[in-house]
């Protein structure tokens, strides 16, 4: 009996090896086919499928806009909602078997991770079409010399102040310096100005003030993750600025932005930099005509200050079989005329250079001063090495705020930088 | 296997075991050869439908397991991997079933070789049913555990020996099998080795301390409420259970908020106040550690609490009176009375406590997400091991590493469970105590 069943374990795992070097049979042809010359019209498919974000707000607008462009090329648009944050991971796993989007919906910083995971396929739009979007969205959604998604909004961070305690924006980082100086009280919770100064995202303004940079860029824009300027002069500069108000007591040890949030809508601090997104809990809280935006201030120098900033928009799913047309249908919703109709459901700014010129956004107030900082804003590298800097620099920014030495500090973030980027490169 | 020497039965030696077990090979034929056709077509229908349909999925199941993929961009590592469990899933069950059927036909051969008459269809049916019918009960059960435990299990642990992370992240890459590196760089790579150690620690510092310290103080409190002299018994147990009644990550992070170094209530109005300092809870290492520890005991005691305290009303009060009657102190009812009694009968409960704080992440991860930052170590001050792999698969795509930890952590947890549930009282059969 025993001799038995190992004969026929033998047998069988004989058989296993026999079959593991078989394989599927299939031809050894190129995935992809072949791109449409131009002027050319792919043939139009009967639908295409959709993700946009899980907003409830947006719902009609997207209804809307697909609508028209059905009207317009006869092809049927399904909607679907998923959380921005999920689509990425969903993309990975159901585009392969072919239940994926054409046309997804993603912040620019995602467009490395993408590409290396080869979710998506570049844009397929002519000169014209893209003629009217805002260069530094175009920039900010190319990857590599090629253009990745179509841009459908922009935001970054800009000075807001209550009007009550300041009367004026601060033009310079001094003029800012020293309304600090005037109006903090640390006993008593009033502080002159504000900031989530341990988050890379808001301190870079600074740390690049005066020459300090994540990536080197050449000119077409590609990225070189091996040259990092986060520990040379300037940075170092930038953070022993920073430094120097934690040990002013200017900015207190601990700031997130649940607590800067709540410090200036009780009316307790003067300037806070923050983004579009607190625009309208801060009106509630201490009045729209009290108030007010400005673009960050400059050097003293008068050199503007870069801001981050990050670019959504559309995708094409590279499992899409109609890319041309997914292509079209992200630039049909994100044309002029719809970015006008996005701004008005949403509050946000468009990536379309006449719309930001428009008077619908010059003459907000509290938009005018984004429109105005965006200007200045550099997109977050959208390298998939981008991933690795948030940790360390977070990092760094804490034990400036404990009194460790900046330069030391930031020297090394930027080697545990490397380090992970080898890591993760070899 | 009974004999009637009264009927000579011709056939019977000629009936060959040897032949039966050979023919056996074959699912189905073993069985013709012993004359039970009907069981021998439902094997041989069952073989031919198995090879039918999962020749071709076991096919590329092994080749897929074997090569993860060949073409990049149109082979899917994780699809082919997880084909390949499946295969193998097949594989154990079709074994299973071939050894059945040779077992079966030698079997039955030998029992005719002894004069064994061949039953009915019927009886043989209902025999079938009878010793077959415990089984038949648990077998959704598990099969539901294979699926729902064990595969996702093994496809961690295949991905441990994978080089799966951001940078050759499918399906536009495909993965490789790299062995025992991932191992091999948690001990060699000096950051990983350092962050591994020192995370480790203090897990075992964490799990060690936060639940003695919530079980101590839980039975402090639970025998002190028993004592006859307290009043309001009932008052004062409901107040206890509250930490409990509250969602825990609601009250984390309402603590969160508490120790927060400027604006927190603990530094600015119960420590200044009263010192005329704060502590650094938020951004010194080692009072993070204290703090987290404090949050845990508070919200981990009531559990012990109500625990003990059930048991403390089953000790009979016959115990307590005899030790007076032989003049026992006050310690020695405790010692030899009391705490026999309360961690006998709750003892594996006890180590459910222990590896729920060794896996504890809620409690690391809403009161500062593993922090504050450590110079030259990749995990944070307060980070356990499972926070540890949360970052490293959610915030820095290491899946493969985030897998290594991941079993080294099952290990441990596994080890620790396994040894002290075999000594606990609770796992010993009756009368072996």
């Amino acid at each position: 009996m025993k001799k038995a069943t190992w004969l026929s374990m033998i047998l069988l795992t004989a058989m296993i090896f026999i079959l593991a070097a078989c394989g599927p049979d299939r031809e050894e042809t190129g995935a992809d086919e072949a791109d449409v010359s131009e002027g050319e019209e792919p043939e139009k498919p009967e639908s295409l499928k959709v993700w946009v974000n899980d907003d409830d707000n947006q719902k009609e607008f997207y209804e809307e806009v697909t609508e028209e462009f059905t009207e317009e090329t006869g092809i049927s648009v399904e909607i679907e909602h998923h959380p921005m944050d999920e689509q990425l991971d969903k993309v990975s796993l159901d585009g392969p078997s072919g239940n994926g989007p054409d046309l997804f919906y993603q912040p620019h910083d995602m467009i490395g991770e993408a590409n290396l995971q080869g979710l998506v396929s570049p844009i397929q739009a002519d000169e014209e079409q893209l003629s009217i979007y805002e260069d530094s969205a175009i920039e900010a959604m190319s990857y590599e010399g090629e253009l990745y998604g179509v841009p459908d909004v922009t935001e970054t961070y800009a000075l807001l102040y209550n009007k009550e305690l300041v009367e004026e924006a601060p033009e310079t980082i001094s003029d800012l310096e020293e309304i600090a100086e005037e109006l903090t009280d640390a006993s008593n919770e009033e502080y002159g100005f504000l900031m989530e100064a341990a988050n890379f995202y808001y301190t870079y303004p600074f740390m690049t003030a005066e020459g300090g940079y994540v990536f080197n860029q050449d000119e077409d824009g590609t990225y070189d993750s091996s040259d990092i300027g986060l520990a040379n002069e300037g940075a170092v500069e930038g953070a022993e600025m920073i430094q120097s108000w934690y040990q002013n007591d200017y900015i207190p040890k601990g700031i997130n932005d649940d607590i800067l949030n709540g410090l200036f809508e009780d009316g307790k601090v003067g300037a806070v930099i923050n983004g579009t997104w607190a625009v309208k809990d801060y009106v509630k809280a201490i009045g729209s005509e009290n108030l007010g935006v400005a673009p960050l201030p400059t050097t003293d120098d008068g050199d503007p200050l870069n801001s981050f900033s990050g670019v959504k928009g559309w995708l094409v799913s590279n499992y899409s079989e109609d890319k041309y047309w997914a292509s079209q249908l992200g630039l049909h919703i994100t044309n002029t005329e719809n970015a006008k109709k996005y701004h008005e459901a949403s509050g946000q700014i468009p990536a379309v250079t006449e719309v930001v010129e428009s008077d619908v956004l010059q003459e907000n107030e509290h938009f005018n001063g984004f429109a105005e900082q965006t200007q200045y804003a550099e997109p977050m590298p959208n390298i998939p090495e981008m991933a690795q800097v948030w940790e360390p620099m977070g990092d760094a920014h804490e034990y400036i705020a404990d009194g460790n030495d900046p330069e030391e500090v930031l020297n090394e973030a930027v080697e545990e930088i490397q380090a992970e980027i080898e890591m993760q490169a070899k | 296997m009974q004999k009637d020497p009264r009927e000579p039965r011709p056939q019977v030696k000629k009936h060959n075991v040897n032949v039966a077990t050979l023919l056996g090979l074959i699912p189905g034929i073993g069985q013709f050869y012993n004359r039970r056709i009907i069981k021998g077509s439902i094997m041989l229908v069952l073989a031919t439908a198995f090879v039918l349909t999962f020749a071709q999925f076991l096919n590329i199941g092994y080749w897929g397991l074997f090569t993860l993929g060949t073409m990049q961009g149109v082979d899917d590592s994780r699809t082919l991997l997880i084909q390949g469990i499946l295969s193998l899933f097949l594989t154990v069950v079709a074994i299973g079933f071939y050894a059945a059927c040779v077992i079966d036909a030698r079997r039955d051969a030998v029992k005719i070789q002894n004069g064994w008459k061949i039953p009915s269809v019927r009886t043989a049916l209902s025999d079938w049913f009878d010793n077959a019918f415990p089984y038949l009960l648990v077998t959704p059960g598990l099969i539901l555990l294979v699926f729902v435990v064990v595969f996702p299990l093994l496809f961690m642990v295949l991905l441990a020996f994978t080089n799966y992370d951001r940078y050759n992240a499918p399906p536009g890459n495909l993965l490789e099998w790299v062995g025992f590196q991932n191992f091999m760089d948690i001990v060699n790579v000096p950051i990983w080795r350092d962050t591994f150690v020192s995370v480790f620690s203090w897990t075992l510092t964490w799990t060690f301390g936060a639940t003695t310290l919530q079980i101590a103080l839980a039975l402090l409190l639970a025998i002190i409420v028993n004592d006859k002299r307290i009043k309001f018994k009932r008052t004062i147990r409901t107040v206890f259970i509250l930490p409990w009644a509250v969602p825990a990550f609601v009250t984390i992070m309402i603590f969160s908020a508490l120790f927060n170094d400027n604006f927190g209530a603990i530094n600015r109005d119960i420590l200044e106040p009263l010192l005329g300092f704060g502590l650094p809870w938020m951004s010194d290492p080692f009072w993070a550690k204290t703090a987290i520890i404090m949050i845990q005991v508070w919200l981990g005691f009531p559990f012990v609490y109500a625990l003990f305290t059930g048991v403390l009303q089953s000790i009979s009060s016959d115990w307590y009176e005899a030790a007076d009657v032989d003049g026992g102190s006050k310690w020695q009812k405790f010692r030899y009375i009391t705490l026999p009694h309360v961690l006998f009968a709750t003892a594996p409960l006890l180590i459910m406590q222990y590896s729920f704080n060794f896996n504890n992440f809620n409690i690391i991860y809403l009161f500062n997400e593993g922090g504050p930052a450590v110079r030259g170590q990749e995990a944070g001050g307060t980070d356990i091991l499972i926070s540890w792999v949360y970052d490293l698969t959610f915030q820095n795509s290491m899946y493969s590493m985030a897998a290594v930890v991941s079993i080294i952590m099952g290990m441990m947890v596994a080890i620790f469970a396994f040894f002290q549930f075999r000594r606990s009282r609770s796992f010993k059969e009756e009368g072996q105590v």
